[in-house]
């Protein structure tokens, strides 16, 4: 017979529930209510409630500025970082190519290098071999600490599909490029989507590499998020994280319902 | 429709043979079946004639053409796969059409007319519009099969297809597969480990053992006269008796190792150290009726018929008994066989 469980671990379980969620969930509390506080001053709780710092976000040449350019990038490591990432993916699972075990270590070691280390590395390669930074530079390295996420994503769909798809399409006709197309690009799919969706994120939101990889004109949302906190805090600083916030939230939900309706479709 | 042609295949993966020097004919719409137990080989040489996989020596010819330098898809066969293998983003209607699309065969319409004709074939014209995962086990492999046949392939390959059925949807897919092959008359090559499969299906069975043939025939041939110790041992799981042919009073007898003796037919001309295939069904067992006398070890009931597991002149023997008569553990019992149903297997 299975024994209950005891009731102080099951008490020591609920406190640790809580605790996690209170601490993963609190400081985004705290950045949506200063968010709407009337005060000049970043405090929690906030003192009157008002959006006037969405206004003053949203007619800020400097934060609509960054928030563009900030938007650009991402959008193009999302389309670098899925092509390249995919298609390592596709190789590496296919163990055809040499070195496919060191390959894949090596499309995945972005997740374990200091971001910091990478950033230094990358401004002096590029000042030594190609003089100035520019934003594909920039774009260039977030596609490198992104790439991860796409390998390891569409790695694990293809892991589910069934090895023989492609021997059966051989004998239907379908030629190299037919088989690419018809069958392992759809399998690949949902592991694509889910990977170009952290590519996303991991740009829109990263700091260290946009921090050594800034040039006089090249101000990414964090970055001015930064600047803006160390040199006038306001509480626009929070507004435009909560407006982040709304939008990855956004995000989520409709490759969750894209992903969930493609999986329905398929089940 | 076409002949398959294959030439003195030799196969080697990492320098261990697995087929040494296959030679076979398929007339145009003949059903061959390969049949053998796992790792004889038979996968292998499917899958040499669907090109997935190439030849160490010989040659493959379909049509009289020699493909064996051809890449599967340049060759016109279907293969259905054991895991069936459809495509899980595409809807049964477009997974039948995928050859079609691919070999770009007719216009959409006429690829329309096709997927629907091999869809009804199959007895799946209402599901056109589902997803593979939406259907059941026997569906997908009905699926499979209209897939492999729509095209009108020149040869159909046909991997273990109902391996993975149950007993009775088995049943019923072996006579839609009859059924199907006597209306389109595709070359049909049908692997199989399942001899009784083999019997009901083949125009010609072909027996592998090792990576070689070992003996082919039509199924009443490889069922009624097996050549060797090995086929009539796989076909029929008959028991093999070592024994010694002597002449008798009346004709050939064969002596066991205990000195009793088995009546043989009046024209076997073999003499000395032989084998004896006795089939299951052929033993007739008797309280005291004359014959060996053999001891019963084991009684398994099978419904219809009871399986006795017996030690004759040390040796075991299993006989496939109807059920009016048991008889119980330990009893010793007499064996009678007609002459003319034992097999000399001279190795």
């Amino acid at each position: 017979m299975v024994r209950s469980v005891p009731t102080w671990l099951r008490l020591a379980a609920i406190v640790f529930v809580v605790l996690t969620a209170l601490i993963l969930l609190a400081p985004l509390i705290v950045v949506v209510g200063v968010s709407i506080s009337e005060s000049q001053f970043i405090a929690f709780p906030p003192n009157g409630l008002s959006l006037r710092w969405y206004q003053a976000v949203l007619s800020s040449d400097a934060y609509l500025g960054a928030g563009w350019i900030s938007l650009q990038i991402a959008a193009v490591v999302t389309i670098l970082a899925t092509l390249v990432g995919g298609a390592a993916a596709i190789a590496i699972h296919r163990r055809q190519l040499p070195f496919s075990e060191l390959l894949a270590t090596a499309f995945l070691s972005p997740l374990v290098l200091p971001t910091i280390i990478y950033a230094i590395g990358m401004l002096m390669f590029w000042s030594a071999a190609f003089g100035p930074v520019t934003p594909v530079v920039l774009a260039l390295s977030h596609t490198v600490i992104a790439l991860p996420y796409v390998v390891r994503t569409t790695l694990a769909v293809l892991a589910e599909s069934d090895p023989f798809l492609e021997e059966a399409a051989r004998t239907m006709g379908a030629n190299r490029l037919q088989r690419l197309w018809f069958v392992v690009v759809p399998q690949c799919l949902p592991g694509l989507a889910a990977g170009a969706f952290f590519a996303f994120n991991i740009s829109f939101d990263e700091a260290v590499l946009s921090l050594f990889l800034r040039g006089p004109t090249l101000t990414t949302l964090p970055v001015q998020i930064y600047g803006q906190l160390e040199f006038s805090p306001d509480p626009s600083v929070a507004a435009v994280s909560t407006i982040m916030i709304g939008l990855t939230i956004a995000l989520i939900a409709i490759i969750e319902r894209m992903l969930g309706l493609n999986r329905f479709a398929s089940a | 429709m076409a002949t398959v042609r294959l030439h003195s295949i030799r196969k080697s993966f990492n320098k261990t043979d697995v087929l040494h020097g296959i030679s076979l004919d398929i007339a145009s719409g003949e059903f061959v079946s390969l049949l053998g137990a796992s790792g004889c080989g038979k996968t292998t040489l499917l899958r040499i004639v669907a090109g997935l996989e190439g030849v160490t020596q010989g040659n493959v010819e379909i049509d009289g053409r020699d493909v064996t330098d051809l890449p599967p898809e340049k060759r016109d066969v279907a293969m259905m796969f054991q895991s069936y293998a459809l495509l899980p983003h595409l809807s049964v209607a477009e997974n039948v059409r995928f050859p079609l699309r691919m070999r770009r065969i007719g216009n959409r319409e006429e690829q329309a007319e096709k997927v629907r004709t091999a869809l009804e074939t199959v007895q799946l014209g209402h599901l056109a519009e589902r997803k593979p995962r939406q259907l059941s086990g026997g569906q997908q492999q009905r699926v499979a099969l209209a897939r492999a046949i729509v095209s009108k392939p020149k040869v159909l390959l046909l991997d273990e297809p109902l391996s993975n059925l149950d007993a009775r949807l088995r049943e019923d897919m072996q006579v839609e597969l009859i059924e199907i092959h006597q209306r389109l008359g595709l070359t049909t090559l049908f692997v199989t480990h399942d001899q009784e499969e083999a019997l009901s299906l083949s125009d010609r069975i072909v027996l592998l053992n090792a990576g070689r043939i070992e003996q082919e025939g039509t199924p009443a041939e490889i069922y009624n006269r097996p050549a060797t110790g090995f086929a009539s041992n796989f076909i029929g799981s008959a028991n093999l008796i070592s024994a010694e042919i002597v002449a008798g009073d009346t004709g050939p007898v064969a002596r066991l190792a205990d000195g009793q003796v088995l009546v043989l037919a009046a024209d076997e001309t073999a003499r000395g150290a032989v084998t004896l295939a006795l089939r299951q069904e052929d033993l007739v067992l008797s309280a005291d009726g004359g014959g060996p006398r053999a001891r019963i070890r084991t009684r398994v009931f099978l419904g219809a018929r009871n399986r006795y597991v017996m030690t004759l002149a040390g040796q075991t023997l299993r006989a496939l008994a109807p059920n009016d008569r048991i008889f119980a553990d330990g009893a010793e019992v007499s064996l009678a066989i007609d002459p003319a149903r034992i097999r000399v297997i001279h190795e």
